[in-house]
């Protein structure tokens, strides 16, 4: 030891000239050493400490590193999810190409493509057709060669599907040879359904022609409640992660403080000790450290079976990049260290024992109110400029004012349990017990259960933020889906062909109506030599007499008919006899000839039987029979189709959509039937609830070590209790209200919080307040659970360390 | 055979541990009002002997009757109601509830036999004024001294008027004045209650408070006024 004495070398090897009975005389005292050797030498000294100290040792350094790595495993899953989306969307990009801006003639390395998207009874299946121009098309990744006409490649979940006796209706409407199976770098994930079908027959107004796979493209910025809900899961997320971190490193702290006082005993100094207690902390998180890494590498294997918000991910995407892992490799073992310095602060560690030389902590109210309120703050004002826009100032006020709001909570609590239990009196034997152990020690009770104060706070608002935005989504299908009514639109080919596809349509089983006409936009002339002031202005419907006669009052119609509806707000330009454009440009810019067109001057006016732009109603301006009006001359004409149908059918909507793809499989759905939501939404509220049960548990077990620790470090003074004759159960309920309290008041104190936030988050997104009673009453029982598993997982421990062979000292 | 008019009686007590034996064939009898030392070196199993006598762990073989009732047959949680009620504990250390204040842990005893707070308080409050300890009343156990604590022990433990009050090594931990002062109070006061008390110690002078002497060695009892192993 430095401060030791040193003989040796004082002699200069000079030793023989001394006389051997004579002592040698007090040699000058050592210069304590400093500096990174001395440092890295106390470090190692600690860590051997926590690796040989025997059983009991190990057991301590196992308990800090399953803490340590559950807490690492966590933050690799929170940071690998930018990683994640990034590979999810980079598979996208890689196997898309929405259109090129300047079509490629056709050639041998062209193909033109179509997106074909349907759905299978609520299940999105992305479908893409393919029809070669050449022997060397482009080929999408995954993929070998394209299928051959009338083939198709699936996903294996696809195939899976195709396969199975559910999936029978489905092979109705992709009827193509399965020739194979997609390979992982095609898909987006090992759930998703989709396919690559060649058909011979897909033509110009279906698709585009590209010569290339890849686009450059951006996803899509996230909406501003998804900004604010994936802020709020990290914020709650790490924050019980951290707490519980800080935790584990503090396992065996009194046992750590009595070896450290043998230390000094031979001649350590106080900062000796210090530098060997976060070497024992060190190679503990060096352990969870590692065994994190084993935990989320073993963990991850089950991204495959996960769908969150549509968001299904291989295995090898969840990957953390290589400066969050390596910032989480580093800071973990260096917050262990930081933690055990703070937990002896105030602590002397003397050469007889430990010395607590901190005056009695008297828990200040002004600070702890001070975080809470400074995030309010932060919030209030977001909550005012409704609806939240995202914008990195607000981001940052969101996440600063929601770690505040949740941290002062945790800040809250301890004066709090100091304010409820210091006024305790009375009570029974075991009440008494557990009331004065708070009075005088609830530091590490306080600390493990802030931990489920902020999940609990978090889930809660996060909770009452995703009931807030489904009930808007739910609200919205609700009005939308009081019919039952599909709508479908797709590339007129004329309108025998729209004939054809309502016969059809009529003959599905379980359709009761079907409304359907061949529309277009239409606007004024222009005006010679200047661009059109305006674009299309108005809407035409072209279908026979009978069709037409679904949509309004017409009185006599006969082929070649016109009429003008009473719809309000008509433009004059359409009126009998005017002349209008039928090529009318979508948009300003748009480089198009003029189609001039002039509506007969016999033209009548009809009354439209359910005018509006609701579901069920129709807009149109202007309607016209087929010989009146042309429809190749419009710009873009769409075949749209109103399909009503009888709930009671099962599966109607499914023959609907296979009779829509027997006529077109590029037609496309508009309808209200699947609300997509309701499945993402609640995919995230069960992700969110197991993941905030997890970290229950975790606090739970964070609790139980706590706890059994403290029994053992009292065991002498239980085998007294037990001597005395104390009934087992008195202790065990001692046990139980030690923990209870504690956590009640912190349930308490989460619930509040929560709901305060997740009344702000709501007002940001400009939704009705909303609490979601059930979620809130489900995460409080979670809470009474880990009551309960602590005091039940205690007991055994408890008991045995109640024998007698506490009493014995030799 | 019990010897006539004893409160507490061993016979033939054997207990080992692992393969180490602590009681051997060991005999015990106390009367009431009785001050019995147990003597001996350490690891000798005197402590055994105690916590075999006071029913806090059973002996392999051998019978421990207290009045009426065999020990030995009772269940465990028998054995701790016959503890809570009839006996009471003095140990070296780590006996008193940190987290309580003196006079909480010298009502303990009475509110875990059921007595009423108040009641229970009030007691403990007398015991420990006879024990002159009344001023650290509302203090808790780290806050006094060794001597103070020990005497807080003894006033728990004679705060249910217990029959018999075990002692093991009651002054291990005290200087000799203060030992000397816990060891009068101890006896004067089981005498007054005319409590029976086993008082363990590898003491001759703490020995000396005693009526009478027994020496365990090797697990074997002598009985130093009979004379017999």
């Amino acid at each position: 030891m430095s401060l030791l004495r040193s003989h040796a070398g004082t002699d200069g090897g000079r030793g023989g000239e001394r006389a051997p009975t004579v002592p040698a005389p007090p040699g000058p005292l050592a210069t304590p050493h400093t500096g990174p050797a001395r440092w890295a030498r106390d470090l190692a000294m600690g860590m051997r400490f926590a690796a040989g100290g025997g059983r009991e040792g190990w057991i301590r350094t196992a308990l800090t590193a399953a803490g340590v790595a559950l807490g690492v495993a966590v933050l690799l899953l929170g940071s690998s999810v930018p990683t994640l989306m990034n590979s999810w969307h980079g598979r996208e990009k890689a196997r898309e190409n929405l259109g090129q801006a300047h079509e490629p003639r056709p050639a041998g390395n062209t193909v033109r493509y179509a997106s074909v998207d349907t759905t299978f009874r609520g299940a999105p299946i992305r479908g893409r057709l393919v029809r070669p121009d050449g022997a060397h098309p482009p080929i999408p990744p995954g993929i070998r060669h394209l299928p051959g006409p009338g083939r198709m490649l699936v996903s294996p979940a696809l195939k899976e599907l195709l396969d199975s006796p559910e999936g029978a209706l489905l092979r109705d409407r992709l009827d193509y040879t399965v020739a194979g199976v997609i390979g992982d770098d095609g898909l987006l994930g090992p759930q998703e359904l989709t396919y690559v079908a060649q058909s011979a027959t897909l033509a110009a107004p279906d698709g585009y022609r590209i010569d290339h796979f890849g686009k450059s493209w951006d996803p899509p910025p996230m909406r501003a409640p998804v900004v604010l809900l994936v802020i709020m899961t990290c914020v709650a997320l790490m924050m019980p992660v951290m707490v519980f971190i800080g935790t584990s490193v503090r396992f065996g702290n009194e046992r750590r403080e009595r070896r450290l006082a043998a230390l000094r005993l031979v001649g350590a100094d106080v900062r000796m000790t210090r530098r060997i207690a976060s070497g024992e902390a060190l190679f503990g998180s060096l352990l969870g450290l590692a065994g994190g890494a084993v935990l989320f590498l073993g963990g991850r294997q089950f991204a495959s079976v996960i769908t969150l918000w549509d968001v299904n991910v291989f295995p090898s995407d969840v990957a953390p990049g290589p400066l969050a892992a390596a910032l989480i490799a580093l800071l973990v073992p260096t917050a262990a260290v930081l933690v055990t310095l703070f937990a002896q602060r105030g602590v002397t560690v003397e050469p007889l024992g430990i010395v607590r030389n901190r005056p009695p902590i008297r828990r200040r109210l002004w600070w702890r109110l001070a975080l809470p309120a400074v995030g309010t703050l932060l919030l209030v004002p977001l909550a005012w400029q409704r609806p939240w826009t995202d914008t990195p100032l607000n981001t940052i006020r969101l996440a600063a004012g929601s770690m505040l709001l949740l941290f002062g909570v945790t800040a809250l609590l301890p004066w709090l349990v100091d304010a409820v239990v210091g006024r305790l009196r009375g009570g029974p034997v075991p009440w008494q017990l557990a009331v004065r152990r708070l009075q005088l020690s609830s530091g590490s009770a306080t600390r493990a259960v802030s931990g489920i104060t902020v999940a609990v706070a978090g889930a809660i608002a996060i909770h009452m933020l995703l009931t807030g935005m489904q009930a808007g989504y739910t609200h919205a299908y609700a009005q939308s889906g009081k019919l039952p009514q599909l709508g479908l639109w797709g590339t007129s080919k004329g309108w025998p062909q729209t004939q054809r596809a309502l016969a059809a349509l009529r003959g599905t089983t379980g359709v009761t109506a079907v409304r359907g006409a061949i529309d277009g936009l239409v606007g004024p002339m222009p005006l010679a030599g200047r661009a059109p002031a305006r674009g299309a202005r108005a809407t035409v419907a072209v279908g026979s007499c009978a069709e037409l006669r679904r949509l309004a009052r017409l009185g006599s119609c006969r082929d070649g008919d016109t009429f003008l509806t009473d719809i309000p707000d008509r433009d004059r330009v359409i009126a009998p006899g005017a002349t209008i454009d039928l090529n009318a440009p979508l948009a300003e810019d748009d480089p198009v000839a003029p189609h001039p067109w002039k509506i007969p001057g016999t033209a009548r006016t009809a009354r439209l039987i359910a005018p509006g732009h609701g579901p069920g109603t129709f807009s149109y301006d202007l309607l016209a029979t087929p010989s009146a009006l042309d429809t190749n001359r419009l710009n873009g004409p769409m075949t749209e189709i109103k399909v009503d149908f009888d709930r009671a059918t099962p599966d109607a909507v499914e023959h609907i959509r296979n009779t829509a793809a027997r006529i077109d499989p590029s037609m496309n759905e508009f309808s209200a039937v699947d609300n997509p939501h309701t499945q993402q939404y609640t995919s995230v509220r069960n992700g969110l609830f197991v993941g905030a049960a997890i970290t229950l548990l975790l606090i739970g077990a964070g609790l139980i070590i706590s706890t059994v620790e403290q029994l053992y470090e009292r065991r002498r003074l239980l085998s007294t209790l037990d001597a005395y004759g104390t009934r087992r159960a008195t202790l065990g309920w001692s046990v139980l209200w030690q923990t209870t309290l504690p956590v009640v008041l912190g349930l308490g104190l989460a619930l509040g919080c929560g709901l305060a936030l997740g009344s702000l988050l709501l007002s940001m997104i400009d939704s009705a307040v909303i609490v979601d009673w059930p979620a809130v009453a489900a995460m409080t029982g979670i809470g009474g659970g880990v009551i309960l598993f602590v005091t039940v997982l205690s007991l055994p421990p408890l008991w045995r360390m109640m024998r007698p062979e506490g009493l014995r000292t030799e | 055979m019990t010897p006539e008019g004893s409160l507490l009686a061993a016979e033939g007590l054997y207990k080992s541990y692992g393969v180490t034996p602590a009681l051997d064939g060991a005999e015990f009898s106390i009367h009431p009002g009785e001050v019995v030392a147990v003597m001996g070196p350490s690891g000798s199993g005197k402590s055994t002997l105690l916590h075999c006598l006071a029913g806090i762990i059973s002996p392999d073989s051998g019978t421990v009757r207290y009045g009426p009732h065999t020990l030995t047959g009772m269940s465990d949680a028998q054995r701790s109601a016959l503890r809570r009620t009839e006996f009471g504990f003095v140990f070296q250390f780590g006996q008193l509830v940190p987290e309580l204040t003196c006079l909480e842990n010298v009502a303990l005893p009475l509110r875990l036999n059921g007595t009423k707070r108040k009641q229970a308080e009030q007691q403990a409050r007398e015991w420990m004024e006879r024990l002159e300890v009344e001023s650290v009343h509302g203090q808790r156990p780290g806050e006094i001294s060794g001597g103070q604590g020990q005497r807080i022990a003894v006033a728990r433990a004679l705060a249910t008027r217990p029959r018999v009050i075990f002692a093991d090594e009651p002054t291990g931990a005290l200087d000799s004045l203060n030992g000397e002062r816990v060891l009068t109070l101890l006896t004067n006061a089981a005498r007054d209650t005319n409590a029976a008390v086993v008082l363990v110690t590898h003491e001759a002078r703490v020995a000396a408070y005693s009526d009478r002497e027994i020496v365990v060695r090797d697990g074997k009892v002598k009985d130093m006024l009979a004379g017999l192993i």
